[in-house]
Formats: C-alpha cells, sequence, structure tokens
C-alpha cells in the first residue's frame, strides 16, 4: 500500500496504464546545412502548434473553455517571437542540430520561471518543459503517448502528467490517476477534479512498484494506493465506490431544495471563500450566500499595499457574482505571525494574542483601515455585502470602527459615490472576552458570526499548531459548548443574525446541538454544503432539544464526542 | 517616441493570460514596444519577455513605444492595461 496526496475524491478501481516518456537523447550534434536545419525546426514547430490547436480544441469541448486556457498559454509561448528566433539562432551560431537548439533554449526560460519567487510564474517552468519535449519528439518522429485511446477501466501512473497529457483523458475510460510528483494544486491534480476522475499524487516510488496490467485500487479522498489487492480489499473498495458514487448522486438532489428543518426553521447555509475565483464552487454546490470572505489574500505575497480600487474589484466580483445573495466580508485578520514585509510588523513575541486584526486596523486607520472600508462600502452599491469585524474584545473596538464607517459614508455621500446606506455591520465573535460581553455587544452590531477555530484556542488556552497539546483542542469542551451556547442565546435574545463560520459549523457531530442553541446562519466550505442541508433538513430543532441537553450534561469533551458520536450513527 | 505610465491592476498580476493578452494588442502595431519595471525593460510583442518582467498587481509600468503608430500604439496599451487585460 502506498500513500500519497488527496488530490481528488473517489474510489478508482482498474488496470494500471504505466506512461513512460521515450527517453530521448539530446546531442549537440553539427549540422551540415544551417539554413536547411532552420527550415526543419520551422516545419515541427508548426506541427507542434497545430497538435497543440487540437488538444485546444478538444479540451475546450470536453471540459470547458477554462480548462482549456492552458493549452491557449502554449500556443503563446510557441508563437512567442523571443523563442523561436532564440532557437533559430542557437541554431545558426553554434551550427547543431533543432534538437539541441531547443533544448538549450527553452531550458533556460524553464530555469527562470522555475527560480521566481510566485507559484503561478514557477508553474510556468512545468509548460516550458512540455512544450520542449513536444517539439523534441516531433522532430524525432516520436509518437506522444496517446491517453485519448487508453481502454476502458484503465489507471493511469505517471511520473507526472504534463499538461498536454492530461487534456487527452478521456473521462469515460479512466477511472484514475496515480503520479510520483505534484500536488493538490499542479495542474493535473486541478483537471482531475474538474473531470471527477480520483486521483493520488506524490506517491513515493510508484513507477518502480507499478507494472502496466497490475490490478490497482486508489482512494482519492484519502490518499491510498492499493497495487494488486487481495479479494477482501477489492470488496471492500467496491463498496465504498458504490456507497461513494451513490452518496455523490443524493446530494446532487439536494441542489435548489431550501435548507428547512423538520419543524420549519429557516437556516442560512452559507459558504467560506478565500478569493473571488471561489464564488463558481459556491454556486456549483448552492450555496445561500457567502458566511466568510477572507479579505487577506489581497495584501499577501505582493510587495505594496492593495490600492482601494483594487479591492473594490474584488469584492465587487463576489457580490456581482452572488447576484444579491448575503457576502459576510470579513476585514483585514493579519498580524505578526504573517510575513508581509510592506507593512512593516515588527515580529511578535505572542503574535495571537498581539498587534493583529482590528488591533492593527484601527492603529493604522488610515494607510489600511480606511481604504478597505471604503472599497467595500463603494462595492455595497452591487450586491448584498456585509461588513464583519474580526478578534474584536471590547466595546471601545466596535464603537471606533462603527464610527470610521460611519465616517468614511460621510466622505462618500460628499463624493456623490453611491453606496447600500443600510449595510449591515457585524463581528466575529472568536475571543473569551467578546463570549462573556456577548448580551452587551449584540446591542451594538447586526449580527454575530462565530469563530469557532479561534474561540476553542482562546477558550481553552491552546496553540492548536502544538501536537503535544492538541488533547486540548477540542470544540467539544464543555467550556466551548456553553460559550457557544451562551453567544447564540445573546444574539437571539436582541433578535440579531448569529452564524458560524469555523469549521464546527459542518461537523456531522455539531450541527445537531448548534441546531438546538438556535444557530441562524451556517458558513462552510462549498464542499460541504450539499452534505449539511442533507442532514440539517432531515432534524427537528425541537426534538434536538433533549439531545443538546444530554450532551451538555457532560463534563468532558470525550464523553461529549462520544455521546453525539453515538447520536449520528443511530 | 513616446512613453506612459499605468498601474497593474489585476489581482495575480501579469501572469500567463493577461500577458498574453498584453502580447496580442501589442502585436497589431509596427511600432516597438516595451515596457520598464522597476528592475528590467521586456518585450510588450513577447509573452516570454512579459512574463519575465514578473509583475505583480499593485507595480508601475512605463510603456515605451517607438516608430510610425506610436502614439496610438501608446494609447492602446494603457487602455487595454486600464481594462484590466480580461479579468
Amino acid at each position: 500500500m502506498f500513500k500519497g496526496t488527496n488530490a481528488s475524491a473517489g474510489i478508482g478501481i482498474g488496470k494500471a496504464a504505466v506512461i513512460k516518456e521515450v527517453e530521448m537523447v539530446i546531442r549537440p550534434d553539427k549540422v551540415a546545412s544551417v539554413e536547411a536545419e532552420v527550415q526543419r525546426f520551422r516545419g515541427a514547430l508548426a506541427d507542434t502548434v497545430a497538435q497543440t490547436t487540437v488538444l485546444r480544441d478538444d479540451l475546450a469541448t470536453k471540459v470547458g473553455e477554462k480548462e482549456a486556457e492552458i493549452m491557449n498559454g502554449h500556443l503563446m509561448l510557441l508563437a512567442d517571437p523571443m523563442l523561436t528566433s532564440g532557437i533559430e539562432d542557437a541554431i545558426k551560431k553554434d551550427g547543431v542540430c533543432s534538437e539541441y537548439a531547443i533544448e538549450t533554449t527553452c531550458t533556460t526560460y524553464a530555469d527562470m520561471f522555475a527560480s521566481m519567487d510566485d507559484e503561478l510564474m514557477q508553474q510556468r517552468a512545468t509548460d516550458m518543459r512540455d512544450i520542449k519535449t513536444r517539439l523534441q519528439q516531433v522532430l524525432q518522429g516520436i509518437k506522444p503517448v496517446d491517453i485519448a485511446s487508453l481502454p476502458e477501466g484503465s489507471i493511469i501512473v505517471a511520473k507526472d502528467l504534463t499538461p498536454s497529457m492530461t487534456a487527452g483523458i478521456n473521462p469515460a475510460n479512466v477511472t484514475g490517476i496515480v503520479t510520483e510528483l505534484g500536488g493538490k494544486t499542479s495542474h493535473s491534480a486541478i483537471l482531475a477534479r474538474a473531470l471527477e476522475i480520483p486521483a493520488v499524487v506524490a506517491v513515493n516510488g510508484v513507477m518502480d512498484n507499478i507494472q502496466e496490467g497490475d490490478f490497482i485500487v486508489l482512494d482519492g479522498s484519502e490518499g491510498i494506493v492499493i497495487v494488486n489487492p487481495t479479494d477482501v480489499e477489492v470488496a471492500e473498495y467496491t463498496a465504498k465506490r458504490d456507497v461513494f458514487l451513490k452518496e455523490k448522486k443524493e446530494l446532487e438532489k439536494y441542489i435548489g431544495m431550501p435548507t428547512v428543518t423538520k419543524d420549519g426553521v429557516h437556516i442560512e447555509l452559507v459558504a467560506n471563500i478565500g478569493n473571488p475565483e471561489d464564488v463558481a464552487k459556491v454556486l456549483q454546490y448552492d450555496g445561500e450566500g457567502v458566511g466568510l470572505f477572507r479579505t487577506e489574500f489581497l495584501f499577501m505575497d505582493r510587495t505594496s499595499m492593495p490600492t482601494e480600487e483594487e479591492q473594490f474589484e474584488a469584492y465587487k466580483k463576489v457580490a456581482v457574482g452572488l447576484a444579491g445573495k448575503p457576502v459576510i466580508i470579513r476585514t483585514l485578520d493579519i498580524g505578526g505571525d504573517k510575513e508581509i514585509p510592506y507593512m512593516g510588523l515588527a515580529k511578535d513575541e505572542n503574535p495571537f494574542l498581539g498587534y493583529r486584526a482590528i488591533r492593527l486596523c484601527l492603529d493604522r486607520k488610515e494607510d489600511i483601515y480606511r481604504p478597505q472600508l471604503r472599497a467595500l462600502l463603494r462595492a455595497s452599491a452591487f450586491g448584498g455585502i456585509k461588513i464583519m469585524i474580526p478578534m474584536i474584545t471590547c466595546l471601545d473596538e466596535i464603537r471606533e470602527a462603527k464610527a470610521l464607517i460611519e465616517d468614511v459614508k460621510k466622505e462618500l455621500d460628499a463624493e456623490g459615490i453611491d453606496y447600500n446606506k443600510e449595510i449591515q455591520v457585524g463581528i466575529m465573535v472568536e475571543t473569551a472576552a467578546a463570549s462573556l460581553m456577548a448580551d452587551v455587544f449584540a446591542k451594538e452590531v447586526d449580527f454575530f458570526s462565530i469563530g469557532t477555530n479561534d474561540l476553542t484556542q482562546y477558550t481553552m488556552s491552546v496553540d492548536r499548531g502544538n501536537e503535544k497539546i492538541s488533547y486540548l483542542y477540542s470544540t467539544f469542551n464543555p467550556a466551548v459548548l456553553r460559550s457557544i451556547r451562551n453567544i447564540i442565546s445573546c444574539g437571539r435574545k436582541q433578535g440579531i443574525m448569529v452564524g458560524m463560520c469555523g469549521e464546527a459549523a459542518s461537523d456531522p457531530m455539531m450541527i445537531p446541538l448548534l441546531l438546538a442553541f438556535g444557530l441562524n446562519e451556517f458558513s462552510m466550505s462549498s464542499s460541504a454544503i450539499l452534505r449539511s442541508r442533507k442532514m440539517i433538513t432531515e432534524f427537528s430543532t425541537e426534538e434536538l432539544q433533549a439531545v443538546a441537553d444530554k450532551a451538555m450534561s457532560f463534563t468532558t469533551a470525550k464523553e461529549v464526542e462520544a455521546y453525539m458520536k453515538e447520536f449520528i450513527n443511530q | 517616441m513616446v512613453r506612459a505610465k499605468v498601474v497593474i491592476r489585476n489581482l495575480t498580476g501579469l501572469h500567463l493570460r493577461p500577458a498574453g493578452i498584453l502580447c496580442n494588442k501589442a502585436i497589431l502595431y509596427k511600432s516597438k514596444i516595451q515596457f520598464q519595471t522597476e528592475h528590467t525593460t521586456a518585450n510588450a510583442k513577447s509573452v516570454l519577455s512579459v512574463l519575465g518582467a514578473c509583475v505583480k498587481s499593485g507595480d508601475e509600468i512605463e510603456f515605451i513605444c517607438e516608430g510610425e503608430d506610436e502614439q496610438e500604439a501608446l494609447d492602446s496599451m494603457i487602455k487595454v492595461v486600464e481594462d484590466g487585460l480580461g479579468e
């Protein structure tokens, strides 16, 4: 059995189709006629462009325009004057064969991309090497591996899948993908997910241990690959596959259904997102809005502060994408644990107890907070934007932030800029202090959103990254549960919406408790939405009261967990 | 020769797709079209050169156009960047 990275969910069972690239030996052979060699290169270039165009069109019809874009990129690179003249110059200057000129020129650019400190750019190195190999294959008359004609029930096993290889995959015949290299965000993993083919990547030693035709079972959800499994294992994974497919089908029925409990309580089921591109996934899984849009991505991996205009475009994109549905945008939640040189943040001894989030923003109103609030308010004219303030610990922070928002509104009024005058302002409730003061804070804001990850960390005084004390990090600790129950009850008494955007909101063992406590809004990763909707619609909040009472009568996290586990498995 | 500055607004900077859109616009003109960043000069008609300049969101670049249709080329380059390069 091999362990790797779970890149695309599902179970694949089938015969290994081992993809081996023909090894090409590229030598600096001298050519008799430089002119003839340049013509030979141009011919190969034209053929490669033609092949790539076919791949691009195939991919566009089979998967989608977005996935075909990578091949468009290859076409642009193949047409690049710097690349082609670089290769031709190398042929002319050194009198070497095209293969060698391609090798040196393309490798130079691949290395250039690989050395850049930008992940998107580093991925271009893969594209450059892919182009290099295909040009050389055309010159040598080597047929590229024909992935498109693999027989039904094939499991592709490869060192790595180049973009041009993945473009040829026929999802009707390929039941799984295993690669030795790659990661969750590599091109092959992204395409596997788009095609819904189970995939495990970064599996060490897989090329040495799998032969063509071996029987393979792979679990793309757990990252497991079994070579020549026993009958028992085959039976086990066949059953798992059937359950996976059945559940997937069953969950699809919940697309378009309202999230209402058996006793008629309407729940808002929304998504957590990290950038505007995630909106597609929210819509795919029928999210009823966005419960948490983290704005940190706008500030990371760059050399200067994002402008108000840039932020406005990003917020507007999400608001427009969700077409009027609620979009809760959390203002900057960043501190000394993140390396952002242009912000000039000093190293914090205790970053999670230090100068971060609203504390930092209120201290740097002019260069950080005001531009962000202006962008948020301007974008609110285009959709259902609500503003959420993170890491609130005392009333002064709420009042100061709200005063700044009012000030920005006046500014916009004076400039005649449109915004939603009724925009809601809420807070994350994630510190012990905010939880204890929830009854007071509820009178000052329009909504609460409970951040269970931080609330657990701050309530239990436990660093969630430290494995030695991970036994303390459980949301099922009675202390944390009491805190959650109190926050929800204070919010409800004041008649404001109470949501949750931490991991607990999609935990099947937690959902019944949260429903019983009276939570209005559940925010989670898009892929968990349909499963949670199914669960919520099967419960009645009235019937759950007894379950919650029983759970709250226990005095340790272990007892609560055991009880909830038993309850949901009934 | 004419020149003008513009700020890159795309969230991901000049990566492959926006760079392609930029180049496709540039090759429509006869003029030599380059842009300067803080660190380097790039040929706007070459995707590789544009990518190699590693321009990030928020960076300012200066276009320099030289040739018979230079003013037209410059206006067009500034506009394609301001329009967001397809994003």
